[in-house]
């Protein structure tokens, strides 16, 4: 069966089938391979994709329901040489180890920035919480979300002088 | 020589583009009680796929028929008509927790919907799975039976309304017939008082299958109480409603009752099993406290 949907501002009409994942539709049709496969069953957060703006995880979302979606994945941010605010920060702050779970983690950063500017500790603690990392014990990647939001708060000043 | 691969060839998936039989993505709700008339149980229904999709994990391939209910806009609304709300069945949790309309009417399953999962699963799983699903442990299950709901089960030809309380059989089993789909939630507002209490118990804050679940809601005249929700999640084959506590609380005041004595009394009257995420015991000892936090929470909503 045949889906349209837009992934990181490109509208795209893909083949699939219904025991095609999200997940598997993103890495292996499209070559996405930020998206990750953790635990397959919606618990670590690896999958995370943001799916008409909300979170998502793709390994919980047959092809066929993503039909009409825009989709964002942690590719659609930023790249190597001109990184996200969000990717600098987690450079910067040092809150990635073994980095699966960064996109993830990334992703619901952005999520939680867009509606919270300027979050607490909670916020950023309740807004992460589908997504699990089992290296860096989050305190740095907390930091690096306070970071994000004080860097992005700067760069929307500036862009509004 | 070539080395034999130790991988045994019947452990490998058998998909070969063809598996699947039918996916059936109806835009209306009327195609899809046909197709539900038509095909029954060999149906899956795919509501938000979050407990479909972990059920089936590395086995999708052997769903034959799909019923894929994510494009029918007609169950996703929430909406008050003879002063009742009527929540489509395809509402998810996300709308539920940021809805104003169910922030203030009712309060207990907006706070239940707050505490499904993580924001991922939140995003698309619904109500109407939710039940559907029935797990003693389903996280709005509890407050549905405080709030005495009713689900409409809908077959191509007619409807029923079912009490939530009747609707649950088992674990992961309920009443509903083959050719019958839940198309909504029917909860009863009221013009009196009511003010509820919700409280899971699971073993960490997030993506947790809740250990217990509590669910009271208590309609006054005054200070008085004149009608009571008891329900609790995980401590039975099903969601329950403890009526016998309820019957306890009617036509008394908070400040009458010894929550103390109620809590015991919520011990003797669950069956709770052991299993992964607690024992019997130590369920029905949290049961006791859960009882007696929610009505001091109460008392304190109640006078503020």
């Amino acid at each position: 069966m045949q889906i349209t949907i837009t992934v990181n501002g490109a509208k795209r009409e893909l083949e699939v089938t219904p025991y095609t994942r999200l997940l598997d539709l993103l890495r292996e049709d499209l070559g996405l391979t930020g998206v990750k496969e953790g635990c397959g069953k919606g618990e670590c957060g690896a999958c995370t994709v943001i799916m008409n703006g909300e979170l998502t995880a793709s390994c919980l979302v047959p092809a066929p329901q993503a039909d009409q979606a825009e989709i964002v994945t942690v590719e659609g941010l930023g790249t190597k040489d001109d990184l996200h605010p969000i990717q600098e920060s987690f450079v910067e702050a040092g809150a990635v180890q073994c980095g699966y779970c960064i996109p993830g983690m990334v992703l619901a950063s952005k999520r939680l920035l867009d509606e919270k500017p300027k979050p607490t500790e909670k916020e950023v603690r309740y807004g992460l919480s589908g997504n699990i990392c089992r290296c860096t014990g989050y305190a740095k990647i907390i930091d690096a979300v306070m970071l994000a939001a004080d860097k992005l708060a700067v760069e929307g000043s500036d862009s509004n002088d | 020589m070539m080395r034999k691969s130790p991988m045994k060839q019947e452990n490998r998936q058998t998909i070969s583009g063809a598996d699947f039989k039918e996916y059936f993505q109806p835009e209306n709700l009327q195609k899809a009680l046909e197709i539900k008339a038509e095909y029954k149980e060999e149906l899956k229904v795919a509501a938000g796929s979050t407990d479909l999709l972990v059920a089936n994990y590395e086995k999708l391939h052997e769903i034959e028929y799909w019923l894929d209910l994510v494009k029918l806009d007609e169950l996703k609304e929430i909406k008050v008509k003879d002063n009742k709300l009527h929540i489509g069945a395809m509402v998810t949790h996300l709308d539920l927790m940021d809805s104003d309309l169910i922030k203030d009417k009712l309060p207990v399953l907006a706070a239940a919907a707050e505490d499904v999962g993580s924001p991922q699963i939140r995003s698309r799983g619904t109500i109407g799975g939710n039940i559907c699903t029935s797990s003693p442990a389903g996280d709005l299950l509890a407050p549905l039976l405080s709030y005495e709901a009713s689900f409409k089960l809908q077959t191509e030809a007619g409807e029923r309304i079912v009490k939530a309380e009747d609707f649950f059989t088992g674990p992961k089993r309920n009443l509903m017939e083959a050719d019958e789909l839940l198309t909504e939630i029917i909860i009863p507002m009221t013009e009196n008082k009511r003010e509820g209490s919700w409280i899971k118990v699971g073993r960490r804050k997030a993506l947790v299958i809740s250990t217990l679940t509590l669910a009271v809601v208590l309609e006054f005249e005054g200070e008085k109480i004149i009608k009571a929700g008891v329900a609790m999640g995980s401590v039975a084959p099903t969601p329950v409603r403890l009526k016998g506590i309820e019957a306890v609380m009617i036509d008394q005041t908070l400040k009458d009752l010894d929550y103390k004595a109620l809590g015991k009394e919520v011990k003797s009257s669950i069956n709770p099993i052991d299993d992964l995420r607690g024992t019997k015991e130590y369920r029905e000892d949290v049961a006791v406290d859960v009882m007696v936090r929610a009505l001091n929470e109460l008392e304190r909503k109640v006078s503020s």
